[in-house]
């Protein structure tokens, strides 16, 4: 079950040997220590890590929203330079449109690929929906909690139609019950129209209950340091004996990063 | 900030302390002329009352009170609006763009600590002592803060909101009306605020120079009669008057801004 971090060169993302340093006047902070991933088209990869290893930090390269120091990231192919409406991104900290209602926000990506606004209208509804935040259309984000916030994030990166997910712990904030159901809703959405996804967390259960495949971060200066693949029929039970144990022995990886 | 501040006491309680407070000022004010030597240099709080009321009919000069007011107002508003169709769009073009604030930065850092009532004379050289002059006055004494405010506004986006907007397919342009606008626009705003209060004040003392109407012209006339009366009546129109703008252009700031205000 568990393959060291060998790349496959065909696959959709490709993650060369990533390494990411700050430099804050002459001090010099390694984060990113030679990161080597591959993700296949329609896989769900869950990024497993510690709290401030850089799993934001690997999104964001992933993402092209920032550069890294060393190696490259390739999508089908083409390089990663900027930020592109291809790969979606549900961050951390929602960065949502102040200005904009939720309704506007959702529909940001459509209109701006000048998408008709009936249709426009008609996708926004459906993702709103989705999220379970109807009635709040006319909100400003904020008026509302973080949770609802991180809800119209999620939307708003599912209504662009990106072909590449890269979701930034975006049930951070929820409370349990809903962090259950989004999780529920988000399998259930992949399983229906598939996407390649990159999940990052740091909640054990969440990994094992939607990955295809786990990759587990090391501390900081991070590193891949082991992977799994998760060959569990969908939906789980997360009270099977078969999830608890698995959950188990990654937790048991989980404490050697520490 | 300032909102959470003024949310804290309802409207009425608001309200009470304004009224309390401008009591308590119209009653030292009657009181220390009542009863001191203050009455030798300064009228009653009644006497300039009765003067702005009576000057609703009675003409001052030429014309009647509010009609002093609109020529004042006239020439605030052809001045403020040069200053804010200039002073914005080059405002954010400072922001936005390095080449931009690279050329305009240093020109403007050098004007800045100009006041606007030192234009006078060059003004007065360059365009008369008409209206074109005061217009070029109460523009220069406005734009700057306008200047500022759209410069600081525009170049103070948050880099992850026009990240967000690229990642979901932005073109430069659209981040620009999309993004970069509607995020300076309580800080344009602010200068338009700062710019209103300042032109208002300028046309005053550009009608101290040279002028046959407004309310600046009231208190100089006043002074040259020796009329202290009619100086306050001058004094307090423009007070109030200055007052009802900064209000009315809250009002549309709370319109616009909406999505900027906290609470309810
Ligand atoms: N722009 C930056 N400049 C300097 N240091 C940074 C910068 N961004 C991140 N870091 C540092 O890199 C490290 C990793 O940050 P990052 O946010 O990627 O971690 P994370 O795993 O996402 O953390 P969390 O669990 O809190 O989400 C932190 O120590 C942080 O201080
Ligand atoms: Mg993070």
């Amino acid at each position: 079950m568990e393959h060291s971090g060998k790349i496959k060169k065909d696959a959709m993302i490709l993650c060369d040997h990533v390494s990411k340093s700050f430099v804050n006047g002459n001090e010099t902070a390694e984060v990113l220590k030679d990161i080597t991933l591959s993700v296949e088209e329609n896989e769900f990869v869950v990024i497993l890590g510690p709290g401030q290893c850089g799993k934001t930090t690997l999104v964001n390269i992933l993402a092209g929203l920032e550069r890294a120091s060393g190696g490259e990231v390739t999508v089908n192919g083409k390089k990663v330079t900027d930020p592109e409406p291809e790969r979606g991104v549900v961050y951390q900290k929602t960065a949502l449109f102040p200005w904009l209602t939720v309704e506007g926000n959702v529909g940001f990506g459509p209109k701006m690929a000048g998408v008709p606004k009936k249709e426009r209208k008609e996708r926004t509804k459906h993702y709103i929906e989705l999220v379970g935040l109807s009635g709040f259309e006319k909100s400003y984000p904020i008026k509302l909690s973080g949770g609802m916030r991180q809800r119209v994030g999620i939307a708003r990166a599912y209504c662009n139609n990106p072909s590449v997910l890269l979701m930034d712990e975006p049930f951070g904030h929820l409370d349990a019950q809903t962090r259950y159901l989004m999780q529920e809703e988000v399998e259930r959405i992949w399983s229906q129209d598939k996407r390649t996804v990159i999940f990052v967390t740091n909640n054990i259960e969440e990994a094992v209950y939607l990955a295809d495949r786990i990759v587990l971060l090391s501390n900081c200066p991070t590193t891949v340091r082991n992977e799994f693949k998760i060959d569990l029929q969908r939906p789980r039970d997360n009270m099977s004996s078969e999830f608890l144990r698995l959950r188990e022995e990654i937790g048991r990886h989980v404490e050697m990063t520490r | 900030m300032r909102k959470k501040i003024r949310f804290q006491n309802t409207k009425a309680e608001t309200a009470v302390y304004f009224c309390a407070s401008l009591t308590g000022l119209l009653l030292i004010w009657y009181l220390a002329v009542r009863y001191t030597n203050l009455n030798k240099v300064m009228p009653s709080p009644f006497e300039v009352f009765a003067f702005v009321g009576s000057s609703f009919v009675k003409n001052i000069g030429s014309r009647i009170l509010p009609f002093h007011i609109l020529a004042s107002l006239k020439r605030v508003f052809v001045g403020y609006f040069l200053a804010c169709i200039i002073g914005i769009p080059l405002g954010i073009i400072m922001g936005c763009s390095r080449t931009g604030k690279a050329v305009i930065k240093p020109i403007f850092e050098l004007l800045r600590p100009i006041p606007g009532l030192a234009w006078i004379p060059l003004a007065i050289l360059w365009f008369g002592i008409g209206e074109s002059s005061k217009y070029f006055i109460i523009c220069v004494s406005a734009i700057v803060s306008i200047i500022l405010n759209s410069y600081s506004g525009a170049s103070q986006v948050d880099p992850i909101l026009t990240g967000a907007a690229k990642m979901l397919g932005a073109r430069p342009i659209q981040i620009f009306f999309y993004i970069t606008l509607p995020s300076s626009v309580p800080q344009i705003f602010a200068g338009l605020q700062v710019g209103l209060s300042s032109s208002w004040m300028a046309v005053i003392a550009a009608e101290m120079i040279r002028a046959s109407e407004g309310a600046g012209w009231i208190i100089t006339t006043g002074m040259e009669s020796g009329n202290t009366v009619q100086i306050l009546s001058g004094m307090i129109s423009i007070g109030l008057v200055g007052l009802l703008l900064a209000s009315l252009l809250r009002l549309m700031e709370r319109g616009l801004c909406a999505w900027n205000i906290q609470g309810k």
